[in-house]
């Protein structure tokens, strides 16, 4: 008897110390990581400022305006539509955190869902964050999911039917902000999200719009800008004058009959020129191979490197890696690239920055010297 | 509603494992139950 109580004491205090890490760590993935916006910021606001429906909810989320204070054009940018692709969501963050506007304003949202930050896709062995040497210290980020938190939104329906097209993709996508808009002010968390995003463009007048992400490398739209047919002038200018920077990308006009994505509904709905970038992230892959955050930060992987050489796909990967270094730089060359193409078609509305490093700088100093501590 | 009847669930099989857990007088036994217990402790607090 006295043997029984002792082995039900040791398995109970081992279950509880499993129970308290796994708790701990669990909750780490609610508490968002500190971000150090530039002395360029004029106000920061919440999302549930354009559409109250989402106040108190895990879909609110911080929108930074850096306004210069003279008249010009509004640029706005979303990181973080898919939380579990690093360079869109560092490469808003980079930005965030060095931008000086000299003329116009840019209203950034590096956390677009926000819910998707609390939780990781499961059966995919993706780790929960990853890190990045700063000149003051290593900066943690999330490594979230690609949709909505279930938790926040559940269940999911067999088939999600997109409003108001009727269009429809698997139930999962329900949860997908990229096939949400142009969203309802009455539907799920995910709809009213992309509600709120499309409210702000149009309350803020957005003239421009990015949607930053990456995918995999045998994914057909990698180092694409993908625009909505009223940019294409703004979109091939970008696309020449980053040639001369020995950046290819790939014009990709936007399908009209391809509904709920942001370089769609965003220009149908709104007067803003919505422009979404990818770039080629081996981690997002289903030949990744082992899955870590060296993955993240590096992106080598041989299976792709075999991939590539057999010629059987369309693989994007360059030979010594896919780095985040280059991923975020590709973004901040392409979003600098786009916003002087803007200002050749629109020389009476322009907007200019200043502050931000080009992909060069990114692959040659490393994001860490972008990032800031305080 | 789905959400509170999948929780009152869980919280009953764990009470009943959790019963079959403590009358359990085999170590091993009581590990295998114990492994299961954690996974429906973690899901009633939704982790993981």
């Amino acid at each position: 008897m006295k043997k029984q109580y002792i082995s039900t004491a040791i398995i109970t205090i081992v279950i509880l110390l499993t129970g308290i890490i796994a708790s701990l760590e669990f909750h780490k993935m609610h508490v968002p990581e500190p971000l150090y916006p530039s002395e360029g910021l004029s106000s920061k606001r919440m999302l549930s400022d354009y559409f109250p429906g989402i106040r108190g909810t895990n879909g609110d989320t911080e929108v930074y305006i850096f306004d210069s204070g003279k008249p010009g054009a509004t640029v706005f940018l979303a990181g973080g539509t898919h939380p579990n692709e690093p360079a869109g969501y560092i490469a808003s963050v980079v930005i965030l955190e060095n931008l000086i506007p000299e003329r116009g304003r840019v209203i950034i949202i590096p956390r677009l869902n926000n819910s998707g930050f609390t939780c990781t896709d499961p059966m995919e062995a993706f780790p929960q964050s990853f890190h990045i040497k700063t000149d003051k210290g290593v900066r943690r980020f999330r490594f979230g999911s690609r949709a909505t938190n279930p938790v926040h939104q559940w269940p999911d329906p067999l088939v999600y039917s997109h409003k108001p097209s009727g269009q429809q993709y698997s139930g999962l996508e329900s949860r997908n902000l990229n096939r949400s808009y142009p969203g309802d002010p009455n539907g799920s968390l995910t709809e009213k999200v992309a509600y709120a995003i499309l409210q702000l463009i149009e309350k803020e007048n957005a003239d421009i719009s990015y949607d930053l992400h990456e995918a995999a490398p045998e994914i057909p739209i990698i180092n694409a800008i993908v625009y909505h047919e009223k940019a294409e002038d703004i979109a091939m200018y970008a696309i020449l004058e980053l040639e001369f920077e020995d950046l290819k990308y790939t014009p990709e006009l936007s399908p009209k009959n391809f509904h709920g994505l942001s370089h769609r509904e965003w220009g149908d709905y709104t007067e803003t020129r919505p422009f979404l970038m990818e770039t080629s992230s081996p981690v997002q892959g289903r030949l990744r191979g082992k899955t870590n955050e060296e993955l993240i930060l590096e992106g080598v992987s041989k299976n792709y490197k075999i991939a590539k050489e057999t010629g059987a796909l369309r693989i994007v990967y360059r030979d010594e890696g896919e780095q985040l270094n280059h991923r975020v730089g590709r973004h901040l060359s392409g979003f600098q690239a786009i916003i002087r193409a803007y200002n050749e078609f629109y020389p009476d509305n322009p907007v200019e920055i200043a502050g931000l490093p080009a992909y060069s700088d990114l692959v040659e100093h490393g994001i860490g010297c972008y990032l800031h501590n305080e | 509603m789905l959400h509170v009847i999948y929780t009152l669930i869980l919280i009953y099989v764990t009470f009943i494992l959790g019963i079959e857990y403590l009358k359990e007088k085999n170590w091993k036994m009581q590990v295998a139950i114990g492994l299961v217990l954690l996974i429906f402790i973690l899901r009633i607090l939704h982790i993981k």
